[in-house]
């Protein structure tokens, strides 16, 4: 070997080593110079530290600070920092409970009162009263890009003053909402009159309270929809009913809030909440073990590794949603799946508690009805858990017919073979592990089953419109708010391509009885809205689904929010992340 | 030469023209519906509500005739409302604009500063292991996927050491205009940016160096007693960095074009982080936007270096 090959084998070896270096560097080691200071945490008498600042990580950027044109949690988060609603959910249970505002029902169930809080005000010193939640609901009603129109079709007048005539319900023909009357003597005070009873409503009614003296100007008797709906203020809000107020949107890369002093529950500890964006789940992490960012959630991959960082305090709770294996039960191809034996052997042949460890760390639980345990709806009476049985599972696909050939695949007596194909979206490394271990469970049992990634845009206009080439997909559903199952469940949400009728029933499964669970849950011919009434409903229309099992509900993951441990009161709940925020402090 | 320039100009239309095409089809073939997405899972939604949707973002006119208000709008600057921001496309994009070019200018500023030296000190002390660690630096810059070694710089750099920022243009809290603190965010991913580049011209240099001091003119100024120092920076590199200066014409909009993994590894609010989360959206006028302005940005550089071709070779016939 000559010096010069000897030099170029030394230099790519000190490369590679290099490399493996930078590598192997597992983070989450002592804490270098610039590191945050591991704090312990403040004890519950400690009086509260001025200043400061909170920075959250998201991994994508808000898109408008307008409620009424909102339409995901970012932009969620950043007017929620703004405008505060009249009505809130309790942060552990969900429940409806007053905020900026008090409220009562008739004993009929179709009239709200309202009394906005005597001290809730703007920032720039006017009082918020019931004419900007009106304004909130005439913006919703004006709007041509709003996707909220149809939830306020009950509120009495609605249908009649929104535009533009022809779309949906609207016809535009009067120029007030009926149902809408607030006091002439005390302009804090209205009442909503609605058309039918529905318990959802007064989730519904939270509406928007904005400022008409800021968006008063784009909803006269003239004004056009893209008046709103272009409004400099969508973007640089100048007022604020909630705790901080808009400071400035570098757009890509962070918002940034100030303290309200004015704040009607009385002024933040914090100088300043930034919504920081970065690029993706990763950056998250390594933005909370840096210090960079004061909280942000992490996924289950990544918890091992953030639990060696002596800087951040953890907190898991049950996120509103899952994760599921839809079964199209009116498949022309899958033609087993229209058998409920032969979905509850779907339930029974995948060790779910199993996927879930090897799938999710083991952050999540086991679904087998639609709500989530968090949630009041969740029933009470117990269900069938579907505990991994494969013998019990091939004992049902043969009771279904379904008897196994000598190539070891399924064949019912016409002899037409059991494959299916599970579809999921590319690009979530999480649901396709899910994919291809359900397919390799169900080849187990004979089925001839695979795993196909695709684009989820193009999955979700599946879905949407009933496309009979899904045999079986999985996805998840987020459940915010009032528990209602209708757009998910009732058989009017089934598509179907050839009425061109599209909806979220993608599964095709119907039940009458399930039907009328929904429908009394939502609008109950007694009028009985109370949480036990509802939850009566809820435990029939539970308990339909996990006999038939249209989905395999497959698991509802933990949420895993990791916060600075100098980040004090932080307490966030399945409901709500900001239920306090105007108490936390950071300390020094 | 102004014939020349103008014949270019007129060229340069048709292209522009097929590109919209191809960027307008290529778009709506993907699969997928925007105004679907953004509806998909919320509650009470209805057909009606999608419809109108659809029709407040012309989604429900025929394509060639999308595609003519598209163009013709397009013309005047109006590229349309994004559908995610409801806020004009174009302007959505110019914000954008900024970070992108301080990160493309700076990794060609990284380019050249490393990539030419170098390609000199390759050339000069050929066979050395100094040429030898050039040359495996040259491999490695082609080699390495930018996203790979932007993760290794961030875990190395930003979580490990803590030296530099894991993400993002500025310090949450800092001001603006401090530089030092920006200088620090762009290190990284203007590196990461650069590294082919810098393969690129160091091997260019080196062999273009190795040439041009083999040719007599060289030798006679090696004659005529000057210094190696003149001979080498005065006679030799100013004719072996004639093809790095042409091939220059078309790298910042490369650059530019070509940043989105480095923005996206490094959270950087670029052109190209905010073209990949419009496309995965299917946000059709920020994508439109974005691709007609890089191409547009293409075109230009290239004219450029047709004309600085024209300039420095007379056998290039402009009349």
């Amino acid at each position: 070997m000559t010096a010069k090959q000897r030099t170029g084998r030394v230099l790519i070896a000190v490369f590679a080593a290099t490399m493996l270096v930078a590598t192997a560097c597992t983070p989450g080691g002592p804490a270098a110079s610039g590191a945050p200071s591991a704090t312990v945490a403040a004890s519950a008498s400690e009086k509260p530290q001025q200043g400061g600042r909170v920075i959250e990580g998201w991994a994508t950027d808000l898109a408008t600070i307008q409620p009424v044109l909102s339409n995901d949690t970012t932009s969620a988060r950043a007017w929620g920092l703004i405008y505060d609603g009249i009505v809130a959910q309790d942060a552990k249970s969900g429940e409806a409970k007053p905020k900026m505002a008090t409220y009562t029902i008739s004993s009929d169930g179709l009239t709200y009162s309202f009394e906005m809080n005597a001290k809730a005000n703007w920032s720039d010193g006017k009082p918020v009263i019931a004419q900007d939640w009106l304004t909130g609901l005439q913006g919703v009603a004006k709007s041509a890009k709003t996707v909220r129109k149809s939830t306020f079709q009950d509120v009495q007048g609605f249908n009649e003053y929104c535009a533009p005539a022809g779309t949906g319900k609207c016809t535009a023909t009067a120029s007030s909402i009926t149902g809408v009357t607030i006091d002439s003597a005390n302009p804090k005070k209205w009442s909503v009159k609605m058309t039918k009873v529905s318990c959802p409503a007064i989730l519904d009614l939270i509406g928007y309270t904005i400022p008409t003296q800021v968006f008063g100007k784009y909803l006269t008797a003239t004004s056009k929809a893209e008046d709103f709906d272009n409004a400099p203020e969508n973007t640089n809000p100048t007022v604020s009913s909630g705790p901080f107020k808009f400071k400035e949107w570098r757009k890509g890369d962070q918002a940034i809030f100030s303290r309200n002093e004015t704040y009607w529950q009385g002024a933040p500890n914090v100088d300043e909440y930034v919504m920081k964006v970065v690029a993706n789940t990763a950056a998250i992490t390594n933005g909370l073990k840096t210090g960079e960012l004061t909280f942000g959630s992490i996924i289950a991959r990544d918890l091992a590794d953030m639990q060696t960082v002596d800087t951040v305090k953890i907190t898991k709770y049950q996120n509103l949603g899952y994760t599921f294996i839809g079964w199209n039960t009116a498949s022309p191809t899958a033609v087993g799946l229209a058998d409920k034996r032969v979905r509850q052997a779907l339930a029974y042949g995948i060790d779910m508690d199993a996927v879930i460890k090897a799938v999710v760390f083991g952050e999540a639980t086991k679904q087998v009805a639609h709500h989530v345990p968090v949630q009041w709806a969740y029933p009470s009476t117990p269900l069938e858990p579907y505990k991994y049985d494969k013998a019990k599972a091939q004992q049902l696909l043969k009771d279904a017919g379904w008897t196994l050939g000598s190539d070891g695949i399924l064949a019912n007596a016409a002899g037409k073979k059991f494959s299916l194909t599970i579809s999921t979206n590319s690009g979530n490394q999480e649901r396709e592990t899910l994919a291809q271990v359900a397919a390799d469970q169900y080849k187990q049992l004979g089925i001839d089953a695979k795993a196909r990634p695709e684009a989820f845009q193009g999955l979700v206009t599946k879905l949407t419109t009933g496309d009979q080439t899904l045999e079986a997909t999985i996805i998840g559903w987020s459940l915010g708010g009032d528990p209602d199952p209708y757009s998910i469940w009732h058989s009017s949400n089934i598509p179907d391509p050839a009425k061109k009728i599209e909806g979220f029933g993608f599964t095709a499964f119907k039940d009458p009885a399930m039907d009328k669970a929904i429908e009394q849950g939502r609008n109950p011919t007694d009028g009985n809205c109370s949480t036990a009434a509802r939850k009566a409903n809820y435990e029939t229309f539970n308990k339909i689904l996990n006999e038939n099992q249209p989905y395999n509900f497959g698991y509802s993951n933990n949420t895993l929010a990791v916060s600075q441990k100098s980040l004090q009161n932080f307490a966030p709940a399945s409901f709500s992340t900001l239920a306090n925020v105007h108490e936390w402090w950071i300390k020094k | 030469m102004r014939n020349f320039i103008l014949r270019r100009l007129v060229y340069a239309i048709p292209t522009l023209i097929g590109i919209s095409i191809i960027t307008f089809v290529i778009v709506r073939m993907a699969p997928g519906d925007p105004i679907r997405l953004v509806t998909f899972g919320q509650r009470d939604i209805t057909g009606e509500d999608i419809a109108r949707l659809r029709h407040v973002y012309g989604l429900d006119k025929p394509l060639p005739l999308q595609y003519v208000d598209w163009l013709l709008a397009m013309v005047q600057l109006n590229f349309g409302q994004s559908f995610i921001y409801h806020q004009d496309a174009f302007q959505l994009l110019l914000t954008r604009v900024p970070a992108t070019l301080q990160l493309a200018v700076t990794a060609l500023a990284l380019q050249l500063l490393i990539g030419v030296p170098l390609g000199v000190i390759a050339a000069l002390k050929r066979g050395s292991w100094a040429d030898g660690a050039i040359r495996v630096f040259g491999v490695a810059g082609h080699a390495l996927p930018a996203f790979w070694l932007g993760l290794m710089l961030i875990i190395l750099f930003a979580v490990t050491l803590r030296w530099l920022p894991s993400q993002g243009v500025l310090t949450v809290g800092k001001d603006v205009w401090d530089i030092p603190d920006r200088l620090r965010h762009i290190l990284l991913p203007a590196f990461v940016l650069s590294l082919t580049g810098i393969a690129n011209y160091s091997r260019i240099l080196r062999t273009e160096t190795l040439d041009v001091l083999g040719q007599d003119f060289v030798r006679t100024a090696h004659a005529k007693g000057l210094s190696e120092r003149t001979v080498v920076f005065v006679h030799a590199l100013r004719n072996a960095l004639i093809p790095v200066v042409t091939a220059l014409g078309g790298i910042l909009a490369a650059l530019v074009g070509g940043a989105l993994v480095v923005e996206q590894v490094f959270s950087w609010p670029g052109v190209g982080q905010f073209t990949f989360q419009a496309a995965i959206a299917k946000d059709y006028p920020i994508v439109q936007a974005a691709t007609m302005f890089v191409s547009v940005l293409l075109v230009i550089s290239y004219l450029l270096r047709d004309i600085a071709y024209a300039v420095v070779d007379p056998r290039i016939k402009t009349g």
